[in-house]
Order: structure tokens, then sequence, then C-alpha cells
């Protein structure tokens, strides 16, 4: 069937033993093997390290599986209360006993600061979208539209969700002083704060958030801010070596 | 190149182009895991700025204050009763009325001489300080009403004992005392110059009239300056510690009796802390003694009353020339 002179005579032969079309697939098989053990675990291996870094990450909300990155999580924060002290207005008031008084104010209103400011820093289910209703109700009407006015101020921020991806509390101290009426029932108090917390922003540097001032407090039993003097002082901090977030 | 070759060699030409494929994919799955872990996507970056962080200080500020469109009128009375008397039956030995502007953040404060002659309202006519032993705060309030064609809001009465205690509970009062102050009744001696003043030294220089060239009326006017005095002090120490306001709070209401209800109390205070000590007038009524019935009395100057009375009714301020002269101008270089 070949032309003959055309090819060496036997390189076409029938007389081969056909060894060479299975022969050379398993040599190719035996060849590439390694190969895919290499490269396939690499791929594997990328692609986990990505799910894993994604699932670290949360982004947009997620919930994250892995400690670390954009928690949703609210880290705990507890006030310091480091004095109360009462104010008479009485002539010879029991000082005992208002001492006592101011002493239950105290532990009335601290829940209220520690729920405050975790919502006004610490929350990312407030800060992400800038969303600190459950701050402002807690001013009086009067002093409702100043402190909406001062959010910048007195929370971390309308844009806090594309600045930070986490702000873990570092410590927090309260003094108060409570003013009670000529017959012993508490009608003021203010409470003297400092507050302070590290949030690392999504650039991966950090800050120290300061806020400090004094707190107004009226309406005994449904205690809310009637005035408010506060000042912040953030700074430029380190990166926290773990992210974890730490109760004070 | 041998070594290239030898490669080659090892994996053949289908390994290599797998080798390529999952590279590629290997790279492509990198970049998609990156790019979602950074939150972006590649070229997307560039459109993503991060908001300038507050790094200065800032800071809020809120005090309710009363409201701006009516000046505030209050009747502050001082009432010469001895310890164990009854503080608002005795008279009225220091009477100031302070107009406060709060729209202007400015006040006033007009001195009525003790021993003014005037009517009171249902008493006929009197010296203004007999109005409070014949109906106590409220007759003096009326009377000054009468006399001023204003209404006052409030009154704040304290006594000798309890404006030392409450000097001495605000830790003393800061005052320039303009000169040489002695009140032999208390021995005390009060140079001139800035000076932190106790409770009975304070009291002291409230009380001193004889070494006065205008007597009552210079006294008036030093009464006022500790008014004026305890503002400014007030003022600064509320912005540098705001819960300082409390103590001052406590501290009055300890020592004086007054009608203003105690969270009406709390907006003055914050109101307090917005006036501006050196836009506060302090005047005294001008008059000349006479006497009525063989007691010795002050006539006030009428003219000047209405021009004032005027003046202060409208914005509880005075222009400039309302102003009468300094009693204790002699003394003041002036």
């Amino acid at each position: 069937m070949t032309p003959a002179g055309r090819y060496p005579l036997g390189a076409l032969s029938d007389t081969r033993t056909h060894p060479p079309v299975r022969a050379a697939r398993a040599e190719r098989t035996r060849r590439r093997k390694p190969l895919g053990l290499v490269v396939i675990p690499i791929v594997l291996a990328l692609a986990g390290v990505g799910l894993v870094l994604l699932l670290a990450r949360g982004d947009g909300g997620g919930i994250p599986i892995i400690g670390g990155g954009r928690s949703e999580e609210v880290p705990p924060f507890d006030f310091v209360v480091r004095k109360a002290r009462a104010v008479p207005t009485a002539e010879g008031a029991d000082a005992k006993a208002l001492a006592k008084e101011a002493e239950a104010v105290a532990d009335e209103l601290t829940p209220i600061l520690d729920e405050l400011f975790t919502t006004a820093f610490l929350d990312p289910a407030a800060w992400r979208d800038g969303d600190y209703e459950a701050v402002w109700a807690r001013f009086s009407d009067d002093a409702r539209a100043a402190a909406e006015e001062s959010v910048e101020t007195l929370t971390l921020g309308r844009a806090a969700g594309e600045t930070f991806d986490a702000v873990t509390p570092k410590r927090g101290t309260l003094g108060f002083e409570v003013l009670f009426d000529p017959d012993g029932d508490p009608i003021s108090a203010v409470a003297s704060f400092s507050f302070s917390a590290t949030g690392v922003r999504t650039d991966g540097t950090a800050t120290r958030i300061l806020s400090s001032g004094q707190l107004f407090f009226g309406n005994p039993g449904h205690w809310r801010i009637t005035a408010f003097e506060v000042e912040r002082a953030d700074r430029e901090a380190r990166v926290p070596a773990s992210p974890t977030p730490s109760a004070t | 190149m041998g070594t290239m070759g030898t490669r080659c060699d090892r994996r053949g030409p289908m390994g290599g182009r797998a080798a390529r494929r999952a590279a590629l994919v290997a790279l492509l799955l990198m970049a998609w895991t990156l790019g979602s872990t950074l939150g972006t996507t590649p070229g997307g970056s560039a459109a993503r700025a991060l908001p300038v962080l507050q790094l200065e200080r800032a800071r809020a500020g809120y005090v309710p204050t009363l409201d701006g469109s009516e000046p505030i009128f209050i009747l502050a009375l001082g009432s010469d009763a001895r310890p164990g008397e009854e503080i608002d039956g005795q008279r009225a030995d220091s009477i100031h009325l302070i107009a406060i502007n709060p729209a202007k953040h400015r006040a006033t404060i007009v001195g009525f001489p003790r021993d003014a002659w005037v009517a009171i309202p249902g008493y006929g006519t009197n010296k203004i300080n007999a109005a409070m032993t014949a109906g106590g705060p409220d007759l003096v309030v009326a009377t000054v009403e009468s006399l001023m064609g204003v209404t006052i809001d409030y009154w704040a009465l304290t006594w000798f004992d309890g404006f030392r205690a409450m000097i001495d509970d605000i830790g003393g009062l800061r005052v320039d005392v303009p000169f040489d102050v002695v009140y032999a009744y208390a021995r005390a001696e009060i140079p001139a110059g800035p000076q932190t003043l106790s409770g009975k030294d304070a009291l002291a220089f409230a009380r001193a009239r004889h070494a006065l060239p205008a007597g009552d009326f210079g006294r008036s006017e030093n009464q006022g300056l500790l008014l004026v005095s305890a503002l400014a002090q007030f003022r600064a120490e509320f912005a540098k510690d705001p819960s300082r306001l409390l103590d001052w709070v406590g501290a009055g209401l300890r020592n004086m009796r007054t009608d203003v209800p105690l969270d009406q109390l709390l907006r003055l205070a914050f109101t307090a802390s917005t006036l501006n000590p050196r836009k506060v007038t302090n005047i005294v009524l001008p008059g000349g003694t006479g006497m009525a019935g063989g007691t010795s009395v002050v006539n006030l100057d009428q003219a000047a009353l209405q021009a004032i009375a005027a003046d202060l009714r409208d914005d509880g301020l005075l222009r400039k020339g309302t102003i009468p002269p300094s009693p204790n101008a002699s003394l003041l270089g002036g």
C-alpha cells in the first residue's frame, strides 16, 4: 500500500511489533503523574489560603468564621467607677445616707453608659452603617439635636464603616457627682468619663480613640443626658498584636 | 540551555501546558482571593478613598440655657437676720435686681439703697428694706416690680451665716478688690488687688460702709461686684470642669432660700455659664439723703430711676447714657 521508495524500508513495516502506542501512552502517563502531583496541590493550597483569608475577613457584613479582621462581634466593655459623690442641697443633710444614695445612682447610670459607649464606638452593627439611633435616644429632647450635630465627636462617626475594620476598647473610667434635692432624692448627676479604644483602619494602620468629658443627666428614673461637654483627642497608634477584643 | 533542555525533556510537551494552565488558574484564583480579601477588585482600588481621620482635638458641647427672647429678672436679697432670727422676717439690707439677657450673654445688676423711701404695695410708703419685715421676699418683689415696672421671675434670699458658708463651700471667692476696705466691726482689713476672699472676708467686704464716702450706695456697688466676681469665677470653673456646676448649685441651695424650682435653677446655672462677666453692668440707683418723719431716708433720683427702669424693661440692658456714675468713683479715681 505504501509506495515503495518513499520511506526507508522497515520504517513502516508491518513486521514491527506494536508496542509503541500503548507503551508511549503509558510512558507519557508516567511522565505526567509527577506534574499533577505538584500542581494540583498548589492550586488547592492557594484556593484554601484564599478561602481562609476570605472567611476571616467577613467582608460585606458576613460573619467571620475565623477570628480577627472585620469582626461583627461586639467587644465586651465595662466602665470602671472611680468615685460617686453626693452634693446635698439641704443644710445638715445626712452625708452618709446621701453617699450611699449617690453610689446607687452610679450603679444605675454605669450600665447605661456602658451601653452608650458600646453603641457609639464599639458595636460594628452601629458604626459600620453610622447608625447611632440608640445613642441619641439617651439624650433629652432639648439636647438631642445638638448631640446629633456632634456625631463625629460623640461617636465613631458616620463614615466609620469605611474607615475602620475593627475597634477594641482599651479603658474607661467614670466619676459621678449626684445632686440631691432637700428631700434626699437625686435630681441631677454628672458623669465625668474617660474612654479609650483602638481602631484598626482598613489600610492596616491604627488610631487610639480618646474621648473624655462630662455628661449631665436629668430626669431621674428615666435618666437622660441634658447637657454635655465632650472632647476627642484621637491620635495615631500601633496596630494591636491581637485583634481579639479585650474587656476593660 | 542544557538545564532547560533537560527540564523540558523530563516534563514533556503535554506536562508543560498543564502546568502553565494550572499556574494560570492558581494566579487567577489568588488574584480573586486577594481582591476579595482586600475588599477591592483589581482596577477598582483607586476609586476607594479613605476618609480623612479625625486626629485633631475636637469638642462638642451643649447646655440647656433659658429662652433668649425675653430678659430674666431675679431679685437677690440679703437679710440682716442674726443667728436664731427668722430669716425672711427681718429687713432686707441688700437688694439687687439682676436682669439677664440670655441672647446677648449680658446682664445688668441694679442695687437699691436699703433706705430708699418707696411705696410698698399695701403698706404705704416706707424704707424699701422694711418690705421684707412686712411681707417677706414676696412683698419685696412686689415693691421692686412696682418701682421698676418689670415682672420679676424669681427671688433668692441669703443671710450673714448663709453668705459666709456659701463662699466657703465654693472654696473662696476670687475678687479684684478695687480699693482698700476696712470693716472695723469684724476687724477685717482687705487690701486692694486681686485675691481669694474667704467667706468671712467676703462678708466683711459686703458689709463695710462706714469707710466708704457714699456709705450704703458704695456698699451696694461692692455687693454687686461680689456678684460679678462670683459669675466670673463660676464661668471659669465651669469651663475647666463642668461638674463644678453641681457644687455651686448645692452651695447656693444649702445657704439661701429661693422660689426657683430646682430644674429651673439648673437651667439658670447653665445660662450663667454663657454670660460674659465683662458685659455685666453693675449700678446703684442714685439718690440723696433726706428726712421722712424724723427718720433718715434716701430719696431716689426719680428722673434717673425712670430712665433706668424704662431702659431695663425691654431687654434687661442699659445704654451707656443711662448708667449713673459709680458711688465709689472717688475711690476708684474716676
